[in-house]
């Protein structure tokens, strides 16, 4: 049977994901991570409006520190990842749905240690632009807090530093960047 | 190069989910299928215990009626599902991103009548589980607004009608039923 690349034929009551090209499939993906993230943004910028920023921060920090287990659970069950150092944990990083929404560059010092840098961050921009301030919640402790779970995650020995965060210089300076090191 | 079916191997710089195999991109899109209903899951209860149901029952409501116009924009889009009628209603049912979570017999009557019956809805159960009839506000007053809004998407005078709602009979029992139509 020859595979879809669109669904513009004929109703198909037995229709599944499986009858779509690869390419149909890899949109689909893209899209569905830009979509979680407008869900969980929309959310955080409702609850703001009617209940104010500190419960809205409240819910979503507590959301994400149960989250991101169950995130990073995923990820290392569905692509087999396995291991306790610094490469496992950026192989798990890499194959989560954000994937698409970050332009991000890991950098594998060794497998003891690493570095990731996220260049563009949708979150970022959004919060640039609101004016808030928001980032300094969002990407100071937030963010922090996440990848220190994620480390934890993989091996409680593995150290973050953090080794830029917002504010940017300008609009071309990288978003973050982040240090992982397992010293044994 | 061979598509990957995981990321078993070794650490690669330029990872993405665009090196897997067709198979493996069906399993990612299934399992971030209930990543999404977990998460929105999430900020419903997180909200509701912090600031009541009223609260979080009305961002559920606008988050929802914003984010499905998207959903049916992007649908249409990436698939190109085109139409005026329950055709293209039927198709978007069937590619969305939750669909994988649901059994649900979409019977397509005719080009302007369509029939769904949801006989397996796990957001339903959780809430049959929680027990404080919160379906009458999730499944009757805001999968009406929902499924308005996709009908009213592809074509302003389709009808839907709620054939079968909650409460049900027993487990047995089929969750809803839903009818769109378009009079010509």
């Amino acid at each position: 049977m020859e595979l879809l690349s669109d669904y513009s034929g004929a109703f198909d009551p037995d229709f599944s994901h499986e009858k779509l090209s690869r390419e149909a499939l890899l949109r689909i993906l893209k899209s569905n991570s830009d979509y979680l993230r407008r869900l969980d943004g929309t959310w955080y910028v409702k609850v703001m409006d009617k209940c104010g920023n500190d419960i809205a921060f409240e819910c979503d920090s507590e959301i994400w520190e149960q989250f991101i287990f169950y995130e990073l659970k995923t990820a290392c069950d569905l692509m087999n990842i396995r291991g306790n150092d610094v490469e496992t944990l950026m192989k798990a990083m890499q194959a989560t749905q954000w994937m698409w929404i970050h332009d991000r560059t890991f950098e594998l010092i060794n497998k003891n240690h690493g570095i990731i840098t996220y260049r563009n961050c949708q979150t970022l921009f959004h919060l640039e632009k609101e004016g808030t301030g928001r980032w300094a919640t969002i990407c100071h402790v937030l963010e922090r807090r996440l990848f220190e779970l994620t480390a934890k995650y993989f091996n409680p020995k593995i150290k973050l530093t953090p080794l830029k965060l917002p504010p940017r210089d300008d609009g071309s300076d990288i978003s973050c960047q982040w240090e992982f090191k397992l010293e044994e | 190069m061979e598509p990957l079916y995981d990321y078993s191997g070794d650490f690669d710089p330029s990872f993405d989910h665009g090196k897997l195999s067709k198979d493996g991109l069906v399993d990612l899109l299934h399992t971030y299928s209930d990543y999404i209903r977990r998460l929105d899951g999430h900020w419903y209860l997180s909200v509701m215990n912090r600031c009541g149901d009223d609260a979080a029952f009305a961002c559920d409501t606008e988050v929802w009626e914003r984010l499905v116009l998207y959903e049916m924009k992007t649908a249409s889009e990436l698939l190109n599902i085109k139409g005026d009628d329950a055709v293209a209603v039927a198709k978007v049912f069937q590619v969305s991103p939750w669909f994988w979570m649901y059994k649900c017999d979409i019977d397509l009557k005719s080009r302007d009548h369509l029939i769904i019956t949801y006989t397996s809805c796990p957001t339903l159960a959780a809430l049959e589980k929680e027990g404080l009839g919160r379906e009458k506000q999730i499944c009757v007053d805001l999968e009406m607004k929902i499924f308005m809004k996709m009908a009213h998407f592809y074509n302003p005078d389709m009808k839907v009608t709620a054939l079968k709602l909650p409460p049900r009979s027993g487990p047995d029992d089929i969750c809803c039923r839903w009818e769109f139509k378009v009079e010509r």
